[in-house]
């Protein structure tokens, strides 16, 4: 990569009690079945015309997005940039059960509302930000996409930018999983989001070395995890920790399921971008994290995190 | 003149279909404008569910947002249009 | 000096045509693609594809199920695009597409049946995320690798162009399918009708009676292609990605502002270091609404002045096809370039009195080298694209 960057700032609002905290790596438990969302004062973040409307996924995205930006006092970032998997599901699911039932004219709000990209234009708003504004939809690789976009976009000397990633649950998901046959882990909703920049300071969590997405491929080849390693200088040995999901990766290292700790939503790999930018700030000694998102077999993310002294 | 009892139903109805979480019937005054910065802060969007508010409630069909700016121009404005095309 | 990217395919099927040829046609002969349709419960003018999903799987011999009509439209218009270009360990390639319904039109009869309590097939629910069509289409192709899928209504299939060339010139992807595609689905009929913003008639674009949009279904994929794929393939460019633009309108969520902020300075990002008089063509983003058109006519003159190139909104043509029309009028604009042709805007009679502005209303020869495409999204996100020889 031509351009370095470093992670700024980060804010997460989940099950976990991570919103606001840094630190946290160490000490953070799994989830347990039947954890709640952990909810902060979104009236401190949101005005209460625009917060009337807004579902779970919008309060939660726009709280992270300001919390981001108030720690690294940043006013307008060169870039807003979200990954989504599923969207803005409860408005979805409003606007089709009105269409479906209502006679006469249908409320448009939960329309307006159910478009993905709704997500960034609202923090647009918020800021009065003229800049760059995209949303990624590719389910669970939508972090990572967005990711390499924003670094891209700090290549290009645009910096800082705003990246970030969210998806809500809804209870019909629960519905779906249990047709599917799956209940290993619990579904749940969460937003992250992250100030990058081009130039490191003391607030700086960690620096950002490569990412990169393999889709359409056998999950389970190990060689796009060494090739990916290989193009950094870098082996499988070296690192600290490793996060993954889906099926783990065949080392000795450090390995943890950060799905345990996330519950599983598609953008997942956004709470394991934290945990690893916050275990490399805290956790001394620390050079490399690795984060290896195979939540879907035939999907790989891969991010390559590195400490800021080493 | 609009009934009383009808602009209290009037402002109960739109707390809920505008979802003002945190207005009360007593904090919307009768003849202060409901849109823009001065007034209750109403936008654009409002104005659609204004509209449909009105047909599902009242069966009345305002037929374009250029007309609705007259008719949702108040809760006074309002309850006497519905008043007008009740009868 | 920023990398070239070239366009060496194009792949199109929309409500004029089935392929490049046929939409060429249908363009040179005035011929639109509206017509009335029944959504389940509503009745608009649309642009339809004459096309079932049964015979676009036949035709296509698609093995995929199940498969959305987002799917099967994406898959037509990128295979068209890919021809017979094949695929190698010495070439990087990827797929970008956008969507804003993804599988909807699946999703929408599941739940019709789930809520009436009738037996509802919970599979068809793998293709309701916007990136599993992306996947569908690449696994169509045998493309694996960068696969990515944008939305940000419509202005997602500029984007896609637009993040396509970016990683081009990165250096992540040696050449990738760049596109949008998107089907008729009742969920955006009732949607944009929750809005009453249609036109009960056949929209107007810049007229000054103008009512409102018509909607269309279509989709469209380019090939770009690095100065290194371009050595290893042979391809013949058609012509290049010259520059791009993206602003966010920061006015609010479905209106665009009076003076098209977002619009002017997407337009003069794309510009560069091209001056407006550079600019040999305009195909607007022109849906027929009374809100764009008058903010899209406000920053054409703010950028353009006194010497505002022909332009001309196509949508009267294909209908608004959401996050497919930045990709069908990219085709449009390097239709212009390789014939040296500027498209009509169809159904224009009156001036708007404010702006003056009077689009080409036949198709008209003219030397084509650089053409400026817009398409400006609700919720305010506004990208431009320059296409150049």
């Amino acid at each position: 990569m031509i351009a370095r960057v470093y992670i700024q700032a980060a804010a997460t609002i989940s099950h976990q009690p991570v919103f606001g905290v840094r630190g946290f790596a160490a000490s953070l438990s799994p989830l347990e079945r039947g954890s709640e969302l952990v909810q902060p004062a979104y009236k401190e973040y949101i005005d209460p015309m625009a917060l009337r409307r807004m579902s779970k996924i919008l309060r939660m995205s726009i709280t992270s997005a300001c919390e981001a930006l108030r720690q690294s006092d940043i006013a307008q970032p060169r870039g807003i940039i979200v990954g989504t998997g599923l969207g803005c599901l409860l408005d979805t699911e409003k606007f089709l059960s009105n269409f479906l039932t209502l006679e006469g004219l249908i409320p448009p709000t939960s329309f307006i509302l159910s478009t993905h990209n709704t997500i960034a234009g609202q923090i647009s708003l918020n800021l009065s930000c003229h800049s760059y504004n995209i949303t990624h939809t590719q389910n669970t690789l939508s972090f990572e996409t967005a990711l390499i976009d924003g670094l891209m976009k700090i290549e290009e000397g645009e910096s800082p930018v705003l990246v970030g990633a969210a998806d809500e649950h809804i209870p019909f998901l629960d519905t779906v999983a249990a047709e599917w046959g799956y209940t290993r882990l619990q579904l749940t909703s969460a937003a992250s989001f992250y100030v990058l920049s081009g130039q490191a300071s003391s607030e700086s969590l960690a620096e950002v070395l490569d990412a990169e997405v393999i889709a359409g491929q056998n999950g389970t080849d190990e060689s796009v995890i060494s090739g990916f390693l290989e193009r950094n200088g870098l082996t499988l040995a070296e690192m600290d920790l490793i996060l993954s999901s889906g099926t783990a990766v065949k080392t000795d290292v450090k390995q943890m399921d950060y799905t345990a700790y996330s519950g599983i939503y598609p953008t997942a790999s956004a709470f394991a971008f934290h945990y690893g930018a916050d275990y490399l700030s805290s956790v001394s000694g620390s050079r490399y994290v690795l984060i290896v998102n195979r939540l879907r077999p035939e999907n790989t993310g891969l991010v390559l995190l590195k400490s800021i002294e080493a | 003149m609009a009934s009383a009892a009808l602009k209290e139903q009037l402002k109960k109805q739109i707390i809920e279909q505008l979802n003002l979480e945190e207005v009360k019937v007593e904090d919307i005054e009768d003849s202060a404008p409901l849109f823009g910065e001065g007034g209750a802060g109403l936008d654009s969007i409002d104005a659609l569910e204004l509209i449909v508010l009105l047909e599902k409630h009242y069966q009345l069909n305002v037929t374009n947002p250029e007309e609705g700016k007259q008719v949702f121009y108040s809760i006074d404005t309002m309850a006497d249009y519905i008043e007008k095309h009740k009868a | 000096m920023a990398a070239e990217v070239y366009v060496t395919g194009m792949g199109i099927l929309s409500a004029i045509g089935n392929g490049v040829e046929e939409n060429l046609y249908a363009l040179l002969h005035k011929q639109p693609g509206i017509s009335e349709i029944q959504m389940g419960k509503k009745r608009v003018k649309a642009g339809r594809i004459p096309l079932s999903d049964t015979e676009l799987i036949k035709l296509l011999d698609v093995k995929q199920t199940p498969v959305s009509r987002t799917s099967l439209l994406g898959m037509a218009a990128a295979r068209e695009a890919w021809g017979d270009n094949r695929l190698s360990p010495q070439l990087r390639t990827g797929l970008i597409s956008a969507t804003s319904v993804g599988g909807m039109d699946l999703t929408e009869t599941f739940y019709a049946d789930y809520l009436a309590k009738r037996p509802a097939d919970f599979d068809v629910l793998v293709c309701h995320d916007s990136g599993t069509s992306a996947e569908h289409i690449a696994g169509y192709l045998g493309i694996t690798g960068y696969i990515n899928t944008l939305s940000t209504a419509c202005s997602s299939g500029a984007n896609a162009i637009m993040l396509g060339a970016r990683l081009i010139q990165s250096g992540r992807l040696d050449r990738v399918l760049v596109g949008g595609t998107d089907a008729l689905t009742q969920f955006t009929v009732q949607g944009f009708g929750s809005l009453m913003i249609y036109d009960s008639e056949w929209t107007r674009p810049f007229d000054d009676t103008r009512a409102g949009l018509n909607l269309g279904e279509g989709a469209a994929f380019l090939l770009l292609e690095s100065q290194r794929s371009l050595e290893w393939s042979g391809n013949q460019p058609i012509g290049r990605v010259g520059g791009w633009g993206n602003s966010a309108d920061a006015y609010h969520q479905t209106a665009s502002s009076p003076d098209g902020k977002g619009a002017v300075l997407a337009m003069r990002e794309a510009l560069g270091s091209l001056s407006p008089a550079d600019i040999s063509y305009i195909n607007a983003h022109g849906t027929g609404t009374p809100n764009n058109d008058g903010s899209e006519s406000a920053a054409l003159i703010s950028v353009f002045g006194d010497t505002l190139p022909p332009f001309s909104s196509t949508k009267a043509y294909t209908g608004h096809t959401l996050a497919a029309a930045g990709a069908i009028e990219a085709v449009f604009s390097l239709l212009a370039i390789r014939e040296g042709k500027v498209w009509p805007n169809l159904n224009f009679s009156n001036v708007i009195p404010d702006t003056g502005l009077v689009p080409v209303t036949e198709p008209e020869s003219r030397e084509v080298n650089a053409v400026l495409s817009n398409s400006f999204g609700f919720g305010g996100n506004n990208s431009s694209l320059v296409f150049t020889r």
